[in-house]
């Protein structure tokens, strides 16, 4: 239901694209702004929230600038909206700004890479449940895989925001160097703690990168990286906290070293999703029911698609 | 001027302020749409389907996207009656729309067991009587398919379902849908909705499996419309029009154009499925382009085109 006095808590509205910029082989930023009701509802998004956008009235770019392993598959028409979470979110006078970061993989986000400035377009949200900070935690680990990094940048600049005390780590691992989501390190890439990605830096927040074929950073899994560096600090398991967003088998493996850490971890699921917001009972994610050995669907949007790893029965 | 125009109908025993529905499975409990639309301005809202017991549905995916269409295999996952009553027949009891409950399950017993509990409740217009989905292991589609089961099915549902009005939801996936509409027509129903969703698959090339867990779906959207239209008619001509049966009319509505074509071939009301999930609103936008529709072409009362295919 609304909140009246506040303005809408979500909605389905208009937004305008204000830019839209390539920042790696397949990544871009898509910058939106909102004004009026939309611009009240967004202000208060949370990290690890989405919205979800129409994309289906949006022309291909041409041919040419498709990959070729896409052309096929970018010829699909479209119907569904699209699920995507927030990179970063800032309001100003009455209009806030939203960040999405994205990869061009499929039908719906080739034509995204199309929205110029000054277009428009229809956005339900914000949606789902986003992070939550416990009281107590002084040492945060933001673990990102591939394209999950989004909403873990948008959490560093609300945490350093709100919690100015804790520390913050960011860990981000992909394939290869070109599967990074990030503007190009701008420092020396070792395996160790550096400021070296812009988009963590400028929160004061340092990174380890970590690649599977050693391109940049650690050479092998994130989640093996990030292991390794909680083996060599003696951190009290109460006091940290970890966040995590990447594909699910991934996220799997953050849960199992949360458990023998007894670490709390928070992760950001994804689902297909034919609405977003909770009506058609698409997203299903299956959980432990506290305490005893049975199960049950919770849904990724509206339940989700932030979750406790103690709770959730991965598929992958 | 569209003021002026009559947008109600008479749908069974009902008095509907305007023909257009939200279908059953794209809604929830009408809960979660009230952030985008205002329900009460709605003909009719149907809710999910509701089981005897909880549902917990199949694995995932359960839905895929197809060229203007998507399919689903939810398979029915659903709160169960006893929580349907405790947590959403107050939020429904809110409503000023008609609402119709849609039932299902795996034995006739099931749906008699449902239907019985609710029929007393004041909240509830009526039911939707789902024989038709094809997504679950036991019952549903199995009762559709089978003109003897509709009757016997339906004759027992009519029988709990006391006063309210008694609607069953047809399948497609059927060789002459005029038969199990007969069926059911003749056991007591007092409407017809058609058409559920076609049982389809789509094949991820890589893996060389379905995309789906449940490996079938039932497709819906854009996509099948014409063949609802087409089936709408037909049924229409040869089961409903000289018994005066209302038909509700879905599949692949999306604006008020679609609607008025679902109108003209039969049907008395229309309900939004699939669109819902795209234009959560677009309930609200059929209506208003209902009544601009009549504007344009003189109709004065919208009951004039039910049916007026020449
Ligand atoms: C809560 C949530 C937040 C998301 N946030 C982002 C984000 O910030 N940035 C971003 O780039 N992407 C994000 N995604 C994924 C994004 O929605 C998909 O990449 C997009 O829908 C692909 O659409 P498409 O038509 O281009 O490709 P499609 O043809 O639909 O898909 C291409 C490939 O991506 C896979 N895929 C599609 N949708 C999903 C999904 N929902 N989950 C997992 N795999 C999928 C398909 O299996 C297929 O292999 C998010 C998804 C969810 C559920
Ligand atoms: C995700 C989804 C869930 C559905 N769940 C139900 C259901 O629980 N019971 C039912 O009778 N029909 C269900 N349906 C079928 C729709 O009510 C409708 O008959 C069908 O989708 C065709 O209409 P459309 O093309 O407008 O969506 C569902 C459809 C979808 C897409
Ligand atoms: S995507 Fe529809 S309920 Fe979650």
């Amino acid at each position: 239901m609304t909140n009246e006095s506040f303005g809408p808590n979500k909605g389905m509205f208009d937004a305008a694209v204000f830019a839209n910029k390539q920042i790696g082989q397949r990544f871009y930023r898509l910058g939106l702004e909102f004004s009026a009701d939309a611009a009240a509802a967004f202000a208060k998004a949370s990290p690890g929230q989405f919205a979800e956008l129409d994309l289906s009235g949006i022309a291909l770019p041409p041919v040419e600038g498709i990959a070729e392993d896409l052309r096929d598959v970018s010829e699909r028409k479209i119907l569904l909206r699209r699920p995507f979470s927030f990179c970063d979110v800032s309001s100003h006078r009455g209009k806030t700004k939203v960040e999405i970061l994205y990869c061009a993989l499929g039908p719906a986000t080739l034509r995204m890479t199309a929205l110029s400035a000054g277009k428009s377009v229809s956005v339900i949200g914000p949606l789902g449940n986003g992070f939550r900070m416990p009281a107590g935690k002084k040492m945060v680990l933001l673990v990102s895989g591939g394209m999950g990094a989004g909403p873990l940048i948008h959490l560093a600049k609300t945490l350093t925001a709100d919690c100015p005390d804790v520390e913050a780590i960011a860990f981000a691992g992909a394939k290869t160097k070109t599967e990074l989501p990030f503007e190009k390190p701008t420092d020396e890439i070792s395996q160790q703690l550096g400021f070296s990605l812009h988009e963590f830096a400028r929160f004061g927040v340092e990174s380890v990168l970590a690649t599977d074929d050693g391109s940049i950073g650690y050479q092998g899994l994130i989640t093996d990286c990030f292991s390794k560096w909680l083996g060599q600090r003696s951190l009290l398991a109460r006091d940290a906290i970890i966040y995590s967003c990447g594909p699910e088998k991934m996220l799997a493996r953050m849960a199992k070293i949360a458990e023998d850490k007894k670490i709390d971890c928070q992760i950001s699921m994804e689902r297909m999703m034919a609405c977003g917001f909770g009506v058609c009972q698409s997203c299903a994610v299956k959980c432990k029911v506290n305490g005893s050995g049975e199960t049950l669907y919770k849904l990724c949007c509206k339940d989700g698609p932030v979750f406790d790893t103690r709770e959730v029965i991965f598929s992958a | 001027m569209s003021e002026l125009i009559d947008v109600s109908v008479e749908f069974s025993r009902l008095k509907l302020a305007n023909p257009v529905f939200t279908a059953s499975g794209t809604c929830g409990y009408a809960d979660e749409l009230a952030d985008f639309t205002n329900v009460n301005q709605l003909g009719g809202f149907i809710t999910k389907s509701i089981t005897a017991k909880l549902r917990q549905g199949n694995d995932t995916p359960r839905v895929v996207e197809t060229d203007s269409g998507m399919l689903n295999a939810i398979g029915l996952a659903n709160i169960g009656l006893d929580a349907f009553i405790q947590e959403k027949l107050p939020i429904i009891a809110k409503l000023t729309v008609p609402v119709f409950v849609n039932v299902a399950g795996e034995t006739i017993d099931d749906y008699v067991a449902v239907v019985q509990r609710l029929a007393t409740e004041q909240a509830i217009a009526g039911f939707e009587l789902n024989i038709s989905c094809p997504n679950v292991a036991k019952g549903g589609l199995s009762f559709g398919t089978d003109p003897a089961q509709v009757t016997e099915i339906t004759s027992a549902v009519k029988q709990a379902a006391g006063e309210k009005v008694l609607m069953v939801k047809l399948s497609p996936c059927v060789t002459d849908i005029s038969v199990i509409a007969r069926a059911a027509v003749e056991a007591g129903a007092d409407a017809l909705s058609l058409i559920n969703t076609f049982t389809a698959m789509v094949i991820d090339i890589e893996t060389r499996k379905p995309v789906l867990a449940n490996k079938t779906g039932g497709l819906s959207g854009p996509v099948i419309k014409p063949i609802a239209v087409y089936l709408v008619n037909k049924v229409y001509n040869e089961v409903t029009k000289e018994r005066g049966i209302p038909i509700l009319g879905l599949g692949g509505i999306r604006t008020a154009s679609d609607a008025v074509e679902f109108i003209i071939a039969g049907a008395t009301a229309v309900a939004v499925g699939t669109a819902n999930f795209v234009e959560p609103n677009c309930t609200t936008k059929i209506i208003e382009g209902l009544k601009r529709y009549c504007t344009s072409h003189n109709i004065t009362n919208i009951k004039e085109l039910i049916g007026s295919l020449g």
